[in-house]
């Protein structure tokens, strides 16, 4: 296939045409690229990733983003350690470049921002100052100094950022560069003097790429995909390869939102490109491309010459690998849903996903804890009882690790809470991480047995006859509040497995209420089904914003400006205190006054309990993962079901919950 | 009078068990994210010293994790890991230097955290979801209880290997004890739930085991919450039986008091100016009254007559002074000294210590630009005495005086007004911000004692300052406000600082656009509407005042809109505006995220936006002055922004000459 096939970058020639992007990680030491780094980035490149782009480093000090961004001085050694590592399998390995800008953060420098004019940036609000000629030309020779420095690290070359959080952006955009001097008369000519100085301090053998915001949907100002495309033919000339990217102005993660923006989106800005730019400058295609059919797509109908798939690759680091052996089935899918791997968060969350927990713990031997037990001799048979995520890795790694498993599960198909949580809206692609633990599971041979119970006597006698026992049985609802039947009472959950049947219309008629204490993707996703159904639905919050725990995936404003679209009323900074007489009564958190929401239906979107039933009577030596412990997210389901068979028989020690 | 006869009881000794404070001055136990890897680092023992050389009658350092289930944010202390003892040792001897005792806070926070940072499920007594966090925690079982106590006792054992006089439990605000003793989050129906005998059991199983471990010769303390200020939560009531019954234990030395829950009514534990100094007294008072321990008090103690009262009025034993010493480490030893009007005083602001916890930021402050900083040593003192001309007193042009000053040069500095402040003091015009004010009070006595020759009401020009022929200028001219587009030549479109300076007195309807999302629009809204104005508050951000969340003030700020019936608009822009023939104004507004427009018919529009700086007279400086004059800048006249950035920067640019 065409992704396989090697790509010339410049003088070097990449042996595919797979790029792993840069991008927030967390996983440095200081400001410098550590060897969690090294670990990470070596996983993709042993995983047949041809072209590893590290996470972009700060040119000049006074840019310190977030904590632990990289500083170009303090990677040298990162670097070295990362260009070796991904040298031994073949692959090219570039330091991305940049500067945030306005985009920044002074809470860790504790120093101005600088930015081509003083626009504040509308997130943080914070206003810059305009850069003098002085501080241009310091960041331009701190673009110099980094490229040089990492061309002497053996790096392949790097990449300049001038997409999302960038200073050179500022620089390119109307909406934030209002300059009257030479550099807003022209608002090309900072990014051309970093390029020049860029490429004459890494010399003519190391690749230089551009990474290029080509469109920042602010048409009335901003970068439009028509002067994206003029920008490139300008700037794209002075590189060996320019990424398309879509980096919205309004929207700072944007250019990787989640999986309600449909994937390959910025595939037409690749193409534009493709079309425009000379054939020596090599086109790279982004945005969510997660399917490798898409990128195959992309690479043979000429929109591009090479694919970023990030995420895809976080969520599995052997996409490549696995394609090249023909198992492309066996791919583990990003589901989009952006829970773990988007970190750019103060509380300094190290990379990761939900599906694969652990990636971004390379560092501490997770990535290769399966295949270390995969030689083992393992007698026995191992019976997980209950098919959701936790269930279904336990089951799979077991098999991996050589025993003999046997799910059963009382529903008639396994996925668990995936299966309806992938109901709500935008969260469609979750469906395809149970299809694939599922797809596994078979594939390994392991037994899956529906629509059958066990009861404690069953696992009394297993346990008996020396087998193991993995209790994965969910989680139950929460406590509805008492009511006098003219309101209909519902679980979130409730009603998603309603909508995956399609059957959303035997909710009573009438307005919905969605209590939602919680603000994550489920409340909110449910509130988006019924609204798009039709219903009248007005959302209650204890926040002071709907959704407060999706600024971590990047979706809070996005999710706020659907809901709003949708026309759903969001009541805040209250809790339903009755229901009953076909209202729904609210109090406000703060001022104690109640008033009253007319509804038929009552949906609550509040956190489940563990289903113990099992457990409390299960025999000694059983395990237990996921939300039978504790009811929690896709991940700890993952992760803890992992552990769960990596631990049986006392193999390995690590964290028996 | 001598110099502690001003006070009567603060300045004398009490014995806490075999511990004897030689004054009632606590640093209790507060966050400080200096923790590296998981153990004390070096700006620990600077910042506790600086305390102690302070005369600080004892120290609480901060909270020590006792297991490896609780790490609810990044920079905790991992008490539990023997790695932290030679950092234990460091901050002893370091504090003992100056003969002040210190103990050592040590807790599980149980629910009220994440997994984050583990990858273990939460422990807790029940799966109830912490209001913050929103996470199920684990029911702990009976083994599990057992493990939790053995982690206390463990710690409590490095505690005293590493040189710890004393160890407090936390079990008031954020604690696996709170979770246990508070009916909102117990709901087990065995020995360790139900009455209140058995929510307390846990908190009695760790009191025995911490004595067993650390004997006779270390003071053992107890922080209790004497109303957690939620619905079915932990009372007074409640607090007082408690309390009795660690009194009958024989086992502990002394009590300290919290009120609220860390997780849901923070606002009420680290207030901000917005709520009454001394407001959580009546919990010490209380518990004194029930038992004959030592009792401290603590809630916006700042003052030492202030603390003094307290005591002598038989509320508590000692006062918890914690924001107080982190602006000012020698408030004890200036009090005692007599110079009580040369502490730093708190303004109890929150904005860089309160407000960089939660995001994951070490503490600093806004008006000791010190603090955090402790363990970088200054810079030697400057070989000859320049002459440094300063324009403009606010708090930039105040600190960059203080800063030059205190390294022995002389500081002439000039403000066109006839007093220092700035912006500052126009905020702390507003009565609820009077406090602020401090800033601009202790800012004049500090420059005041270091001999800066203030020139007030004289504008200094680029002749002036040429003529003064200093060898380095510092500019500190401040920012002007700058009309939004939309306002034209309106003029019944104020500035919030126009109306602070009472430059025009709006009434009747009022409309505030909030583009700066802290206190500036919501403290004009407050001010106009008590004036008797129907006031509105709109904004482009998601919530009105959006960083008032960081300091605490958000939910005071709800509270008082309310009662004044001031209403809140988000996600809403100007888009025009136009003058009525009868003199009102028609503002036209549109809701961004959907395009929806609207009008508003209104008397006064007052603006809360990024002002422009006033920097004319750097870039004429700039140009005359003779080569070799150091010139600077600093503060607004750079980029508009908060105190801090003018503060900090001041004291860089002033302690650089």
């Amino acid at each position: 296939m065409r992704l396989l096939e090697p790509v010339d970058l410049g003088s070097k020639r990449a042996p595919n045409r797979l790029l792993f992007g840069p991008h927030e990680t967390n996983l440095g030491i200081g400001r410098a690229l550590s060897a969690r780094h090294v670990a990470y980035y070596e996983r993709r490149a042993a995983g047949g990733c041809g072209t590893v782009v590290t996470e972009t480093a700060s040119v000049h000090p006074g840019d310190w983003p977030y904590e632990r961004a990289p500083l170009a001085a303090e990677c040298f050694a990162g670097w070295s350690a990362v260009a070796d590592a991904v040298h031994a399998h073949g692959g090219l390995a570039l330091a991305a470049l940049g500067h945030c800008g306005g985009q920044g953060s002074s809470a860790y420098s504790q120093r101005v921002l600088w930015a081509p004019s003083r626009v504040a940036d509308p997130v943080t609000r914070e206003v810059p100052q305009e850069m003098e000629e002085r501080e241009i030309a310091a960041v331009t020779e701190g673009f110099a100094t980094a490229a040089a420095l990492a061309a002497a690290s053996g790096l392949d070359g790097v990449e300049v950022n001038a997409a999302s959080f960038s200073l050179l952006r500022h620089f390119l955009s109307g909406l934030t560069n209002t300059r009257i001097d030479a550099y807003g008369v022209d608002r090309l000519r900072f990014a051309r003097e970093v390029l020049e100085a860029t490429r004459a301090a890494l010399g003519e053998g190391p690749v230089l790429g551009l990474r290029l915001g080509c469109d920042e949907l602010a048409p009335w100002a901003g970068i439009t995909p028509e002067s994206g495309e003029q920008i490139a033919l300008a700037l794209g000339p002075l590189a060996d390869y320019v990424v398309a990217v879509r980096a919205p102005a309004y929207d700072q993660f944007g250019a990787r939102p989640d999986g309600h923006t449909p994937p390959g989106f910025a595939l037409p800005l690749a193409g534009a490109l493709r079309r425009a730019l000379p054939a020596p400058v090599a086109v790279v295609a982004q945005g969510s491309i997660v399917e490798v059919t898409m990128a195959e797509q992309a690479l043979t109908d000429g929109t591009a010459d090479l694919v970023e798939m990030t995420r895809a690759q976080i969520a599995d680091p052997e996409l490549g690998a696995k394609l090249a052996r023909g198992a492309g089935e066996e791919i583990r899918p990003c589901v989009l849903c952006n829970q773990r791997c988007l970190v750019r968060d103060p509380r300094n969350p190290l990379v990761s996903c939900i599906g694969e927990p652990s990636s971004g713990f390379e560092w501490q031997g997770e990535g290769a804890a399966i295949d270390e037990q995969a030689g083992a001799a393992a007698e026995g048979e191992v019976l997980v009882v209950g098919a959701g995520p936790a269930g279904l890795e336990a089951a799979r790694v077991a098999a991996l690790t050589g025993w003999r498993v046997r799910v059963v599960d009382r529903r008639p198909r396994a996925g668990g809470v995936l299966r309806a949580a992938a109901a709500g809206a935008g969260r469609h692609r979750l469906e395809l991480l149970a299809d694939w633990l599922e797809a596994e599971c078979r594939r390994l041979g392991v037994a899956i047995e529906l629509s059958t119970s066990v009861d404690p006597g069953d696992l009394s006698s297993r346990a008996a006859s020396g087998g193991h026992v993995l209790v994965c049985t969910g989680s139950v609802p929460g406590p509805l509040p008492d009511a006098d039947g003219s309101v209909e009472l519902r679980t979130a959950l409730e009603v998603l497995e309603l909508a995956q049947s399609g059957r959303l219309g035997e909710l009573a008629p009438g307005p919905v209420v969605v209590d939602d204490p919680v603000g994550d993707a489920v409340g909110i996703s449910v509130a988006e089904l019924l609204a798009a159904a039709g219903r009248p639905v007005t959302l209650i919050t204890g926040d002071a914003v709907a959704g407060t725990q999706l600024s971590r995936t990047g979706d809070l404003a996005p999710a706020n400006t659907r809901l709003a679209r949708a026309g759903v009323r969001i009541v805040k900074r209250s809790l339903v205190v009755d229901v009953g007489g076909g209202v729904v009564r609210l109090q406000d958190r703060y001022t104690g006054k109640e008033a009253p929401v007319a509804a038929a239906v009552l949906v609550r979107a509040a956190p489940a309990l563990p289903d113990d039933a099992l457990w409390d009577s299960a025999p000694a030596g059983a395990r237990r993962a996921g939300d039978a412990v504790a009811p929690r997210t896709v991940y700890e389901a993952v992760l803890e079901g992992r552990r769960a068979a990596l631990a049986i028989g006392g193999r390995d020690s690590l964290a028996d919950p | 009078m001598s110099a502690t006869g001003r006070y009567r009881l603060l300045f004398t000794p009490l014995a806490l068990g075999p511990v004897v404070v030689r004054n009632r001055i606590v640093f209790s136990a507060h966050l400080t994210n200096y923790a590296q890897d998981g153990a004390p680092s070096e700006q620990h023992t600077a910042y506790y010293e600086a305390r102690a050389a302070g005369g600080a009658g004892l120290i609480v350092t901060e909270e020590h994790s006792t297991h490896p289930t609780d790490w609810p944010y990044e920079k905790m202390i991992h008490g539990f890991d023997p790695a932290v003892i030679p950092g234990y040792r460091r901050i002893t001897d370091a504090v003992h230097r100056h003969g002040t005792p210190i103990f050592a806070q040590i807790n599980h926070n149980g629910g009220q955290g994440s997994s984050m940072y583990s990858r273990l499920p939460l422990w807790a007594p029940s799966p109830v979801a912490d209001p913050l966090f929103r996470e199920v925690p684990k029911a702990v079982d009976a083994a599990e209880i057992d493990e939790i106590v053995d982690g206390y006792a463990r710690v409590a054992g490095h505690c005293v290997e590493g040189g710890f006089d004393g160890i407090e439990l936390q079990c008031s605000h954020s604690s696996i004890v709170r979770g246990f003793l508070s009916p909102a989050t117990n709901r087990r129906t065995d020995d360790y739930g139900g009455s209140l005998e058995n929510r307390s059991r846990l908190l009695l199983r760790l009191v025995a085991a911490v004595r067993r471990t650390v004997g006779g010769d270390v003071a053992l303390g107890v922080r209790l919450c004497g109303d957690e200020l939620i619905e079915g939560g932990t009372t007074l009531e409640d607090a007082l039986w408690v309390a009795r019954a660690l009194e009958a234990t024989g086992a502990v030395d002394y009590l300290n008091t919290s009120i609220g829950v860390a997780t849901a009514t923070l606002y009420m534990i680290e207030a901000s100016m917005q709520v009454p100094p001394a407001y959580a007294l009546w919990i010490a008072s209380a518990l004194r009254k029930a038992v004959s321990l030592p009792v401290i008090g603590v809630g916006r103690f700042k003052d030492p007559l202030q603390a003094d009262r307290a005591l002598r009025d038989g509320h508590a034993d000692l006062i918890g002074v914690v924001r107080g010493q982190i602006a000012d480490p020698d408030f004890a030893a200036k009090a005692r000294a007599g110079h009580a009007s040369w502490i730093r005083a708190c303004l109890s602001c929150n904005q860089e210590c309160v407000g960089r916890m939660g995001l994951n930021r070490w503490l600093g402050c806004i008006e000791n630009p010190r603090a955090g900083r402790e363990a970088i040593a200054l810079a030697a003192p400057p070989s000859a005495r320049r002459r440094v001309v300063v324009v403009g007193a606010g708090a930039g042009g105040m600190q960059a005086a203080i800063a030059a000053a205190r390294r022995g040069h002389q500081v002439d500095l000039y403000e066109a007004q006839d007093q220092p402040g700035g912006q500052v003091r126009v905020a702390a015009s507003v009565p609820s911000r009077a406090e602020l004010g401090d800033l601009v009070r202790n800012q004049l006595a500090e420059a005041s004692r270091l001999g800066v020759r203030f020139h007030f009401g004289q504008r200094a020009d680029a002749d002036l300052v040429v003529a003064a022929g200093a060898d380095a200028v510092v500019v500190a001219t401040g920012a002007l406000p700058e009309r939004p587009w939309w306002a034209g030549t309106a003029a019944r479109v104020l500035d919030v600082r126009e109306v602070l300076e009472a430059r025009a007195s709006p009434a009747g309807r009022v409309l505030v656009v909030d583009e700066l999302g802290f206190h500036q629009a919501t403290s004009v809204a407050e001010l106009l509407a008590d004036r008797g104005c129907a006031l509105e508050v709109v904004t482009p951000a998601m919530v009105v005042g959006q960083d008032l969340g960081v300091t605490l003030d958000q939910e005071t700020w709800w509270m008082k809109a309310a009662a004044r019936g001031i209403s809140e608009t988000t996600d809403t822009i100007v888009t025009g505006l136009v003058e009525r023939e009868d003199g009102a104004l028609s503002v036209e507004l549109q809701q961004h995220t959907t395009g929806l427009a609207s009008e508003r018919v209104v008397d006064w529009v007052v603006c809360a936006s990024p002002p422009r700086p006033d920097d004319g007279l750097w870039r004429e400086l700039r140009d005359r002055l003779a080569p070799g004059i150091a010139l600077e800048r600093v503060g607004d006249c750079v980029a508009p922004r908060r105190a801090h950035a003018a503060v900090i920067e001041g004291d860089r640019v002033g302690a650089s000459l």
